[in-house]
């Protein structure tokens, strides 16, 4: 019995001190839990936070999965073949149509965007956006073959009229790379518009056609433009810059085969309006730009959009080769707008000026010319016609997926799996529904609308916070933010579970929450699963330039010019330490304008800021310089004052040089290194 | 001797089996697959479309269930009322709403059916007759109430409480009959809607949220028209409902429009087809069950009815001494959407934005000439007015309403001549914001993308005697 009882006792005073702790421990986890999501019904399983929120390597080899995520897409000459971009897997795929399987993988650069084939189809050109180079790659041996040094970002892809060269869109940079394609060196660089990522040649081969997608620089209230660059194929010089109104998200841009229309899938915001409803069309509009390629041509927009149902987030465009129809993917709705394009050229040939100008704000007029939307699976990105026009290839970004859609029956009429991980994670989860509208009353816009590739779109939003003028927000990015609570630039979300939570449904989705199990799984993907992109514009190798040397020196500085010592308040490094250089605390820079409620401001971060203009928490400064030039004279945003002007810029070309703490480096090198031109 | 016990051992047993058998298979008396459906006895006629009498109040009414593989072994599930309609199914395929009267004196009032053991509760005692319940995420649920006050004089106004009764809050607000709501996928109810001040207006489906807010006309009806039945979303995209002739109100017809885009879409599905329709509801987007008769000597009796060949098919259930007037099939239904609310009953306030009161519908017959005069609204109550407000350059104005407080707005002139309006009635929930295009715009408009000057400015409080309001301040980001 003794020896029983010393086994009994030990489990039995156990077992009380468990029932002893358990109830205040499971009071304190609730309190925490409450605390950090903000609900007080919030589950409590202890792995949706301390697991999938835990940016660790060896956890995420067991929770995460390598997709292929297909971006955009190319069709060989003879149909055989369709080249897709895998974004995530950076690799070109190969796939047999006619098989319907991926018959290689080539891997290029990383975050490969875009890809073309020369016009023998012999070559395939990758444009990688986070290496700043484009993959020259052979399709008899499979291989790459060269690389091509471009500007920051490259995005879209065109051949001159003669195949001499390739034009490369360089979205970071926002210019126009000129490749030589026989020396394979740069030989001219265009400055575009702001975010350029689309170009196409006309079918008359004379002139390109750059879209952009983040509008000019501008101060709130003015109407928003979005540049159309156009450029002289011959010359190689820019002839025009289109101002493109009241549109921004020009992702794309097609044709027709006559040449007659140019067709750009774009996004019409309404970021002057303050945020009282999503009815009819308060928020965010979707639509189609039509620039006339006839002398005095005008530029027309037609919303896509239903009075109640919204088509968020246009992004691909193809027209078939008989120029009767035109598809355009709906990457936040996951389906395809079929577009009569004679329809469209009918109202533009009744229509005058002043109707024209209504239409684009109207939500009936897509039932004049969309003849049909055909479902797609999750996030529809690029698209690509065989060459004779009857098959449509849809490159289903986060479902790994090629979709085969017939021009003529408009139905889909088979998929390609691209051989991707069946499962879908949790950060993938995630990642669906930040690019899905879904949780959007009528679908009118997704997280992914404001956050275009999870970062942010320029713009500075009316959000009607107590009183319908005040307190102009600008948006800010999603890349790496994990480490950076609070959240808003009021600082009032500790954590993105009460971001996302049950209030961003009332302000700003308007329809019902997220589920906690999706509440989850976007705060996994949005806390850990959304990097930075390198950067290769100011900081390719983490080695600093001597001005940037200088300019960390002053951020760093103690004491002024004069010798004085700077408060410690004053100084730059106080409020913005590194890693992530803020100190995640409220703050006063004087920046608090007579329309703002007399708030603090959360201490952003820093790191790549060179790509998050304009800047301050309502946008008034439209360069990093303004900060300061323009705003900060009263030395409550540092002590600046006694600096000369080659000093701040220094300074200022510190602060662009700031990226992820957490970037590959090494990674990074090599395939710099491997990759270069022969 | 042995064996007889054993016999009597065995057939105990057997009758136990048969017993718990019976008992646990046959306990849910209405079983999914089913249908329910309201009868009412003989012809239907004089019905009042203002204030429901013999239309959404019948006399005698029952709620019957039947199999449609069996009609003729229906069952009467409401034998302790005097009358009793308008089933509705909860989204988990176990409760029935409807509508009822207990005795022939008694007010109609809402009731819920658990249709495992056809047991009835009242959801909540009311002095005033109430009808056409339907059920809302969130374990509430819709119903309109006979409402007598200064606002809205007498109307019948939706309410939403609880399923146990409590939390029972008003949501419209103005002199208007409100029948038949039914809840949309994307969570807002559409209600049948009826002007009654300055006079009868035109029917109209309504589209709200569950709070009252952001109501909107959905569709309007012809000028002569009645709509006659609760308005039904089908699988694919498309609103069914009964529609009255322009010309003629002895004939129904089907009417389908889109959800998309209502205003513009109506299409009589049922044009060919002699007789009179009185329900439409869709199974599935291949085939509706539709209340039919082919003349007003007949009883209405259930029908097949394939929308896409506009075709009437079998008949699913006739009963040579009742109509039967509508029909719901017991299921699990999706659950719409539970749609979060800005309502906060401490402000007592609500904001309303127009961006340029001169954007009119070019279709109205409106001299534009006169339009770009407006430089200033007159916002009317019901017996009064509110006060006059000028709005700015561009055309922009915004309004500080009190809350839940009928109004509607006209624009005039420098001079005080009338150019347009008023419109239709509005209301505002507390802390309510809406924002409207233009005055009689093209409800299919989009706000252009523009700071108007009424942004930059407080905004005016109505009624304008009213100088300041001391409220609640909600900061929505």
């Amino acid at each position: 019995m003794r020896k029983y009882l010393k086994i009994i006792i030990p489990i039995g005073a156990l077992f009380t001190l468990v029932a002893v702790l358990s109830f205040p421990f499971h009071r304190w986890a609730r309190e925490h839990v409450n605390n950090m999501t903000a609900a007080d019904d919030h589950p409590l399983e202890c792995l949706s936070c301390h697991l999938y929120l835990k940016k660790s390597k060896i956890i995420s080899k067991f929770t995460d999965a390598q997709y292929y995520s297909p971006f955009n897409l190319a069709v060989s000459k003879d149909g055989r073949y369709l080249y897709a971009v895998a974004e995530e897997g950076n690799t070109l795929l190969v796939v047999d149509t006619e098989k319907g399987k991926v018959k290689h993988k080539i891997k290029v650069g990383i975050r490969p965007h875009s890809v073309i084939l020369s016009r023998d189809g012999k070559t395939a050109f990758v444009s990688n956006q986070w290496s700043d180079n484009v993959s020259v790659i052979d399709l008899e041996r499979f291989i790459i073959t060269d690389t091509l040094k471009t500007g920051n970002g490259p995005a879209g892809l065109a051949l001159s009229a003669d195949g001499q060269y390739l034009y490369v869109v360089n979205s970071y940079s926002s210019d126009l790379s000129v490749i030589n394609l026989s020396t394979g060196s740069e030989q001219k660089r265009l400055t575009a518009g702001n975010n350029p990522t689309g170009v196409k040649i006309s079918p008359d081969s004379s002139l390109l056609y750059v879209t952009s997608r983040r509008t000019l620089s501008a101060p709130y209230g003015d109407t928003i433009r979005c540049e159309l660059t156009v450029v002289n194929d011959k010359k190689q010089r820019i002839t025009e810059r289109k101002d493109i109104k009241f549109a921004y998200m020009m992702e794309n841009i097609a044709f027709t085969p006559s040449g007659d229309l140019a067709l750009i899938p774009l996004i019409r915001p309404k970021n002057n309006v303050p945020t009282l409803q999503v009815e009819r069309g308060w928020m965010m509009t979707n639509g189609i730009g039509i620039i006339e390629q006839k002398s005095q041509g005008r530029i027309i927009q037609l919303l896509l959009d239903e009075p109640n149902a919204y088509y968020a987030d246009p992004f691909g465009i193809a027209i078939t080769p008989d120029g009767k129809k035109a598809f355009i993917s709906h990457a936040g709705v996951d389906c395809i707008s079929v577009i009569d394009i004679e329809a469209v050229r009918a109202i533009l040939a009744e229509s005058t000026d002043e109707m024209l100008n209504i239409y684009s704000n109207h939500l009936g007029i897509s039932s004049r010319f969309v003849i049909k939307r055909i479902p797609t699976g999750a996030n529809p990105k690029g698209l690509a016609l065989s060459p004779d026009g009857k098959t449509l290839y849809v490159a289903e970004h986060l479902q790994d997926r090629i979709a085969v859609i017939s021009t003529d029956s408009l139905c889909t009429i088979g998929t390609i799996d691209l051989g991707g991980p069946r499962r879908i994670t949790v950060y993938r989860h995630g990642r669906r529904l930040l690019n899905n509208a879904g949780h959007t009353f009528q679908n009118q816009y997704s997280c992914y609308t404001c956050h275009p590739d999870v970062h942010e779109d320029g713009l500075v939003y009316n959000m009607a916070s107590k009183d319908i003028g005040r307190n102009m927000t600008n948006t800010q990015s999603l890349r790496n933010i994990g480490e950076t609570p609070p959240y808003k630039w009021n600082g009032k979300n500790q954590s993105v579970y009460k971001q996302d939570g049950m209030r961003f449904s009332t302000v700003l989705t308007r329809t019902e929450a997220f589920s906690y199990n999706e509440l989850d799984a976007i705060t996994a993907y949005i806390m850990t699963g959304i990097d930075n992109p390198p950067n290769l514009q100011y900081n390719p190798d983490g080695e600093l330039t001597e001005a940037e040397k200088r300019g960390k020196e002053i951020f760093e500085r103690t004491h002024n010019n004069h010798g004085y010592e700077i408060p410690v308040v004053n100084r730059c490094v106080t409020c913005h330490p590194a890693p992530y250089f803020t100190n995640k605390k409220m703050a006063d820079v004087g920046t608090l304008a007579a329309s703002d409620d007399s708030i603090l401001f959360d201490t952003p971060h820093l790191n790549n800021i060179f790509a998050s203009p304009p800047y301050l928490h309502d946008g008034r400064a439209r360069t990093l310089e303004e900060i300061w030039t323009l705003y900060g004279k009263t030395e409550q945003h540092g002590s600046i004052n006694d600096l000369t002007k080659i000093e701040l810029n220094e300074l200022v070309e510190y602060l662009k040089s700031l990226r992820d703490p957490e970037y590959k480096q090494n990674k990074t090198k090599i395939l710099h290194a491997s990759l270069r031109h022969n | 001797m042995k064996i007889n016990r054993a016999i009597i051992i065995l057939k105990t047993i057997s009758v136990g089996i048969a017993c718990l058998f019976l008992f646990s298979c046959g306990g849910r008396s209405v079983k999914s697959g089913m249908m329910v459906a309201t009868e009412a006895p003989g012809n239907i006629k004089d019905q009042d479309y203002i204030n429901g009498l013999s239309w959404r109040y019948l006399t005698g009414a029952r709620i019957i269930a039947f199999n449609p593989d069996k009609p003729e072994s229906f069952k009467v599930l409401t034998k302790d009322f005097y009358s009793a309609c308008f089933p509705e199914i909860s989204f988990d395929g176990r409760f029935m709403l409807f509508t009822a009267q207990q005795k022939a004196d008694n007010p109609w009032q809402i009731w819920e059916m658990e249709l495992d053991n056809l047991k009835s509760r009242k959801i909540r005692s009311f002095s005033e007759n109430c009808t056409d319940p339907a059920y809302l995420p969130g374990g509430r649920l819709v119903f309109s109430k006979l409402t007598v006050n200064d606002t809205v004089r007498t109307a019948n106004c939706l309410f939403t409480c609880n399923l146990d009764g409590s939390g029972l809050t008003q949501i419209t607000f103005s002199p208007q009959t409100n029948f038949a709501t039914s809840v949309l996928k994307d969570g807002r109810l559409l209600t049948l809607c009826r002007s009654l001040m300055p006079e009868t207006g035109t029917a109209m489906l309504t589209v709200m949220r569950p709070d009252g807010t952001k109501a909107d006309l959905f569709y309007e009806a012809g000028k002569n028209s009645i709509l006659l039945s609760k308005a039904k979303e089908t699988g694919d995209g498309r609103i069914v409902f009964i529609e009255t002739d322009e010309g003629n109100k002895q004939r129904e017809n089907v009417i389908s429009i889109s959800y998309n885009r209502p205003l513009h879409t109506r299409t009589d599905i049922s044009s060919g087809i002699d007789g009179e329709f009185y329900y439409v509801m869709p199974l599935n987007p291949e085939k509706y069950l539709v209340s039919f008769r082919r003349s007003d000597s007949e009883n209405f009796a259930l029908y097949v009815f394939d929308p896409n060949k506009k075709s009437l098919g079998q008949t699913i259930f006739s009963d040579s001494q009742y109509s039967i007037l509508d029909v719901a099939e017991v299921k699990v239904y999706e659950r719409p959407k539970k749609l979060p609310s800005e309502v906060d009953m401490q402000v007592k306030t609500g904001l309303l934005l127009c961006q340029n009161i001169n954007v009119i519908n070019p279709s109205l017959p409106i001299d534009p000439g006169h339009l770009s005069k407006a430089g200033k609204i007159e916002v009317l109550g019901v017996d009064t007015t509110y006060g006059i407000v000028q709005v700015e350059e561009d055309g922009s104005f915004s309004l500080k309403v009190m809350a839940d407080t009928p109004f509607r707005i006209r624009t005039i002139d420098e001079k005080g001549n009338v150019i347009n309006g008023p419109c239709s009635w509005l209301w505002l929930r507390p802390n309510e914001r809406r924002g409207c295009v233009g005055c009689h715009e093209d409800p299919e408009l989009v706000p252009e993308n523009r700071v108007s000057i009424a942004v930059t400015k407080a905004p005016v409080i109505i009624p304008v005697h009213i100088t300041a309001i001391k409220e609640k301040i909600v900061e929505l980001e």
